[in-house]
């Protein structure tokens, strides 16, 4: 008791927040190696996309995984961030920064919208009710191709203008950060226990005196607001968008990334989209083999390990009983002793 | 405008675009009866159901390929057996432990599961077979008049409409007649009190699933004659029999039935009657998937569901 006392500065762990600072400073320092060593900006490149996945696997994890909504909407949500800014650039020729911003807004908005709409819906209902909404979307986007380009592509204005791979790094990084900081205090808060409260069981969150409805729509807000917001960042960086990413591959991806990295974990979900991204780019020449296995591994993930691949990991390494002992699948089952 | 105009004041293309809606309306009725099936009986969506169609379609076409001559209902017959095995492994290896408690939070993984595996179903296909499209020559060879002389039906369709309706009519039978239906159907409405009569869940479950994948994997032969096929095949496929459940209600046969006709009809007059045809083809898949979220939001049972 007393050690974990001394351990805690100003109600801050330690244990979690150095190597966690040491991580950040690592990936800080990283592009300077890189240049030193003479990496490719291939690789530059697989390290932005990879923290855009981050990014959106860790907001599927807060919505699904602590609020328990199974939603697959990321993308479109993330879709509607990166379409707004690029037709408010194309059409009224806002800048990027305020494209961002307007973008970040209207996926909140849609995020209302759709989560208001949705109270009654869960799981299966809700899974089905938003693969139709990005379904809808995408063929909308495909259709209307004489604004949105369709599948040819809308341009989109470079995030900076410079052909160096380093500073779209450090805005992925600082975005990926940024997003995942919101969103820790967020589950570190009050809040974090109302959304877990009603995942495990809304009548008596609500009978508890839990305001159902607001944190319900609250939590889908925020995290279409990161999705639109990384969608749109994103796309700058990138200069073409295109309807593709809404194909269910791609919401497929983000979800697989979240549950191989550890579906209850914030920061788990985010590693697990780095090392999944990497997987898949060093797994290249496998063609899409490496797709089979990617799916084969979400599986057993799912069957054998449910607290997912990396999550005991950085458990161990964190040396922390856990980042939310509480929020961990630990529920005792029928014909089971008591769990350990 | 011209199409526009005609759908407001020709008879007989309003009439060709319902009959052939309807036609289309019957084959997403079976492909939507084995997700229903599977829906009763497990309490679960299955969500790699557009996969086994796609396997399906992929096991008549090569059967087909490999043998001259080959009776097109032998082929259709064993694609229902390919995928029914296949159906019933994933449900023993990934699904019976939901029910055998070794799994938490099932209703979860009951989504995720069935995801993974459409996922890892569709990239197996195309590792092994290619991302190039494939397309199968017709069963039968005959023509077909045009209806009272103005209604023109395609002869592909047609053809497996009048295969899927007698699959239809035997499952129906299967299911209202033998032992092993009404056990399914004891399963579906009580598992416990069926278990007291000594039907036994466990093998029920196994046994709806397979049929369940049968059923997509046999509505995939019939249509591997009418559309090219690719290993993404089952995406739109799935995604309207989604539409056909929710909208005749989850678990309920008529309402398959009825909701695979109203979805066939709204499409094919959606499409025909959008102002901008070229539009309106891309808007086709469009118009049912808004039926379907407004059945969501305003009657999430559908038409003819239990309860939510």
């Amino acid at each position: 008791m007393s050690s974990r006392t001394m351990a805690r500065i100003r109600g801050v762990d330690l244990r979690v927040a150095i190597p966690l600072s040491a991580l950040i400073i690592l990936a800080f320092l990283a592009p300077v190696v890189m240049v030193a060593l003479g990496i490719a900006p291939y690789w530059f490149h697989v390290a932005i996309v990879a923290m855009f996945y981050a990014t959106l696997a860790a907001s599927w994890s807060l919505l699904a995984g602590y609020a328990g909504q199974f939603s697959f909407g990321t993308m479109a949500f993330m879709a509607i961030g990166a379409y707004t800014a690029g037709l408010l650039g194309q059409f009224l020729a806002v800048g990027v920064v305020p494209g961002i911003i307007l973008g970040t807004l209207l996926a909140g908005l849609f995020g209302l919208i759709i989560g208001a709409l949705t109270l009654r819906l869960r799981r299966t209902y809700l899974a089905l009710f938003t693969i139709a909404f990005s379904e809808i979307l995408r063929l909308g986007l495909m259709a209307e191709h004489k604004i949105t380009e369709g599948p040819d592509g809308l341009p989109m204005e470079p995030l900076v203008n410079t052909t160096s791979k380093v500073p779209p790094y450090y805005i992925h990084l600082a975005m990926l950060v940024l997003g995942l900081a919101i969103m820790y205090a967020l589950v570190r808060s009050r809040f974090g226990l109302f959304f877990r409260a009603i995942r495990e069981d809304e009548e008596a969150a609500a009978a508890l005196g839990v305001h159902v409805v607001r944190y319900k729509i609250f939590v889908f807000v925020v995290t279409s607001m990161i999705a639109g917001f990384a969608g749109a960042v994103h796309f700058h960086y990138v200069e073409i968008l295109t309807p593709n990413v809404l194909l269910i591959l791609q919401m497929s991806i983000v979800i697989t990334m979240a549950v191989i990295g550890g579906i209850e974990s914030l920061i788990a979900a985010a590693f697990g989209a780095i090392f999944i991204h990497f997987g898949l780019e060093i797994m290249r020449p496998l063609l899409n083999w490496r797709l089979v296995v990617f799916g084969l591994l979400l599986m057993l993930t799912l069957r054998f390990f449910q607290n997912g691949l990396l999550h005991p990991i950085l458990q161990f390494v964190l040396r922390r009983e856990d980042v939310l002992a509480e929020t961990v699948a630990k529920r005792k089952l029928p014909g089971e002793g008591d769990p350990a | 405008m011209l199409i526009f105009d005609q759908c407001i004041e020709s008879i007989s293309y309003l009439a060709t675009l319902l009959t052939n809606g309807l036609i289309m309306g019957i084959i997403y009725a079976l492909m939507a009866l084995g997700l229903t099936l599977i829906f009763s009986v497990l309490g679960i969506v299955n969500f790699s159901h557009g996969e086994l169609y796609m396997i399906g379609g992929f096991v008549a076409f090569f059967l087909l390929d490999a043998f001259e001559g080959l009776n097109p209902i032998l082929a259709i017959l064993s694609a229902g057996l390919a995928t029914f095995v296949i159906g019933a492994i994933f449900e023993r290896l990934f699904l019976r432990p939901m029910h055998q408690g070794k799994v938490q939070r099932t209703g979860e993984y009951a989504i995720l599961v069935t995801f993974g595996f459409a996922f890892f179903l569709q990239y197996l296909s195309l590792a092994i077979i290619g991302p190039f499209p494939f397309k199968a020559s017709r069963f039968v060879d005959l023509a077909i008049k045009p209806l009272f002389g103005v209604i023109r039906v395609f002869q592909t369709r047609v053809v497996a409409a009048a295969i899927a309706l007698i699959l239809i009519a035997i499952l129906l039978w299967f299911i209202q007649r033998t032992w092993t239906g009404r056990g399914l159907r004891a399963v579906s409405q009580d598992k416990d009190a069926a278990a007291v009569t000594g039907i036994n869940p466990l093998r029920m479950n196994n046994f709806a699933f397979g049929l369940g994948a049968a059923l997509a994997g046999m509505s995939g032969a019939v249509l591997v004659q009418v559309f090219s096929w690719t290993f993404n095949v089952g995406i739109p496929a799935a995604s309207k029999s989604y539409v056909v459940i929710v909208l005749g209600g989850m678990g309920s046969i008529p309402g398959a039935l009825l909701g695979g006709l109203i979805l066939g009809a709204v499409e094919s007059l959606g499409t025909g009657c959008f102002p901008d045809p070229s539009r309106g083809l891309a808007y086709q898949s469009a118009f049912g998937l808004v039926i379907f979220a407004l059945v969501l939001l305003i009657r999430p049972q559908g038409l003819f569901g239990r309860k939510l």
